[in-house]
């Protein structure tokens, strides 16, 4: 500001003294071509030149024209009694034929400007016309604009810099309520949101960290919805070995009492096991720990692998297990888990038959893919629990009353060896007559 | 006395009716939320023991039906969840004890056993008419300082009786709070078990403290005039 200050003093100053310059020169050519014409006659300069030069403000100029020596032959009438004699300088440049410019100052009053114009008759010089010109205008003009500078700078400054606390305050009230929100959520407060009706910039970032908070919120209600759930499998088992132990310990029991509690306390110790190991891997897939081997799967010898150990499975129930369909299907993956996705859905399948009923297995190629089909004929799916089925922990009220041993993590980890596998797997159920699963997977590319 | 287990792990269901089997209680089992409901309101149960988590109806539900209905029973509440909202709920919801899964079977009897004693106007686990008296901890019998030995189902009869002391007990009052739902009302059972009952407390005594009310059942009272 300061810069741009001085800068304008310089600018301007110079300027009004071209102004000043440029008006002596057109009022010097006009008093010269004056004197021209009259060579030097009887004449009012002045007036002369005011009236053949209306346009030339002479009000505030005085001229003066010196012989070739230097000496004052004529001055115009509103000078005052001072003479300003003629410089050396200028006068040895007129003898050259140059024009100069020339600022005199007095003690204490107003600079004058001089021009210089040399007036020659072929090579002599005749005479030399000088115009002069108070700077009182210029002066004024520059030194007001220093006052305004030394004033108004300040001023501006001042004014602009508390318009842009305004604005700025304005402009960022919404990132201050960003600021908060972001400080209750950091307190663990995940309902809040940023309410904000702008549709700039500010705008869009509240409401892109709205969608962000909602889905941390999700995400997070998700997980601890995932470790109660995890807490409540593990508390059923816990329940029942504690107690029935206690139970036995309280008096003297028979072996067989021993035995059997023994013998329940190992399925639960069994079941405990089991969902700690499913618990691990899903939560090692959900940090992408989980290494598969990729290679050529002869699926159709899988499904006939799965199908009589389904029918070991099935055996203390009568429950047959029959492969209806087998085309040679090759899919590319990791085998071992393939074989877990498949037994993990038949034996679910075992599990939900009635006594003495079957589960109809097959594996085919259709609509280009590789299609295992499980369809069983036991208690069945509600329509709105279908699409629950695959979540972590979601077992039916039917399910947790029909297969106690269920750990609810099955179905959740089938579906994740078969996204992993590019697939997708999908029910078709109806209630009390039986479920159909259906595995598609890309076929190994020939 | 009678107790109603709601509880839909089988296994859970099965160790806490034994052990309250062992504590001379008649118990019942059902595993989902409605059947729950409507033994609890279709039998004066003493205690029922309600997990919260169940299929059907949620234990919650059932607790709010129930008292919703004017069912005064004391419950006694599982939950599998440490969380404190969900005790909180299920006191609030009429519930008049909880414990959290796993639990100790020791802690279930005597949380059991105080629920009981409040409900009766008890305020201590000795029982006494006159010389008679009962431990609900030991199972301790005396009457004038010698030890009776009673079977489980003579000691269910007599700490009912005591528990009503001075109430005429009906046939059918005695067969829902001493035996389960698989009483058989055409016996004379009650009778027989009230016999046994008389001859080891009121032996040798001119008039004992069990008494017949002709045309409606028995009453345990000291004996006047």
């Amino acid at each position: 500001m300061l810069g741009f200050a001085s800068a304008l003093y310089v600018v301007m100053e110079r300027s009004v003294q071209d102004h000043v310059d440029h008006e002596l020169e057109k009022a010097a050519i006009a008093a010269a071509h004056s004197l021209e014409e009259h060579r030097f006659g009887p004449f009012l300069l002045l007036d002369d030149l005011a009236h053949a030069f209306p346009e030339l403000a002479l009000i505030d100029k005085f001229f003066h024209i010196f012989g070739p020596h230097g000496q004052i032959t004529l001055q115009s009438a509103n000078i005052k009694s001072r003479g300003i004699p003629l410089s050396r300088a200028s006068l040895r440049a007129a003898f050259e034929g140059h024009t100069t410019f020339e600022t005199v100052r007095f003690q204490n009053e107003i600079p004058i400007r001089l021009l210089s114009y040399p007036i020659r008759h072929g090579d002599t010089l005749m005479n030399i016309l000088r115009v002069g010109t108070s700077l009182r205008s210029g002066e004024d003009m520059v030194s007001r604009l220093m006052f305004v500078m030394l004033i108004g700078s300040p001023l501006a400054v001042a004014v602009s810099m508390l318009g842009g606390w305004v604005l700025a305050g304005r402009a960022l009230r919404p990132v201050d309520s960003i600021t908060l929100a972001a400080q209750r959520i950091t307190g663990g407060d995940l309902t809040q949101r940023i309410h904000t009706t702008s549709k700039d910039e500010i705008g869009r970032l509240a409401s892109t960290f709205n969608d962000m908070i909602a889905r941390l919120e999700t995400s997070i209600r998700q997980t601890q919805q995932f470790s109660a759930d995890a807490s409540h499998e593990l508390r059923t088992p816990l329940t029942i070995t504690k107690g029935e132990t206690e139970l036995a310990l309280r008096k003297p029991r028979s072996p067989d009492t021993y035995r059997a509690v023994l013998e329940s306390n190992l399925e639960e110790i069994d079941r405990m096991s089991r969902i700690v190991d499913e618990l691990l891997f899903l939560s090692r897939a959900d940090l992408g720990e989980i290494t598969m081997t990729s290679g050529p799967v002869q699926l159709d010898t899988v499904v006939r692998e799965i199908q009589s150990q389904a029918m070991v499975l099935g055996n203390e129930r009568g429950i047959e297990t029959i492969l209806e369909h087998s085309e040679p299907v090759q899919v590319l993956g990791d085998e071992w888990r393939l074989r877990e996705l498949v037994l993990n859905v038949v034996d679910n399948a075992v599990k939900y038959s009635p006594p003495g009923g079957t589960v109809q297995l097959s594996i085919t190629t259709t609509d280009g893919r590789a299609q295992i089909v499980v369809q069983d004929h036991g208690i069945g799916i509600a329509p709105d629990e279908q699409r629950e089925i695959f979540d972590r922990f979601h077992r039916t009220d039917a399910a947790r009353a029909h297969a106690q041993q269920g750990t609810g993590l099955g179905l959740a980890i089938c579906k994740w060896i078969v996204e992993a596998h590019h697939g997708t797997i999908d029910i078709d159920s109806v209630v009390g007559q039986g479920s159909r699963f259906t595995i598609s997977l890309p076929l190994l590319a020939a | 006395m009678r107790v109603l287990i709601v509880e839909d792990e089988p296994k859970v269901a099965s160790f806490i009716r034994r052990a309250l089997e062992e504590e001379s209680h008649a118990v019942d089992v059902c595993t989902d939320g409605i059947q729950g409901r409507d033994m609890a309101s279709d039998v004066n149960y003493d205690l029922i023991i309600l997990d919260l988590m169940l299929p059907g109806l949620a234990g919650i539900d059932v607790l709010q039906a129930l008292r919703d209905a004017r069912v005064k029973t004391p419950i006694l509440i599982l939950t599998a969840r440490s969380k404190v909202e969900q005790r909180v709920t299920g006191l609030n919801a009429g519930a008049d004890d909880y414990l959290i899964k796993p639990f100790a079977i020791e802690e279930l009897l005597a949380r059991s056993r105080a629920l009981l004693r409040r409900a009766s106007g008890d305020t201590t686990s000795r029982l006494q008419i006159d010389d008679l008296i009962l431990d609900t901890i030991t199972h301790e019998v005396t009457r004038g300082g010698q030890r009776i030995d009673l079977t489980s189902k003579e000691y269910a009869l007599l700490e009912y009786m005591m528990r009503n002391a001075g109430r005429v007990l009906t046939r059918p009052m005695i067969a829902e709070h001493v035996w389960d739902i698989h009483f058989d009302t055409f016996t004379n059972v009650i009778d027989v078990y009230i016999n046994y009952l008389r001859n080891k407390i009121d032996r040798d005594r001119e008039r004992g403290l069990i008494q017949t009310v002709r045309g409606s059942g028995y009453i345990l009272k000291v004996p006047t005039g």
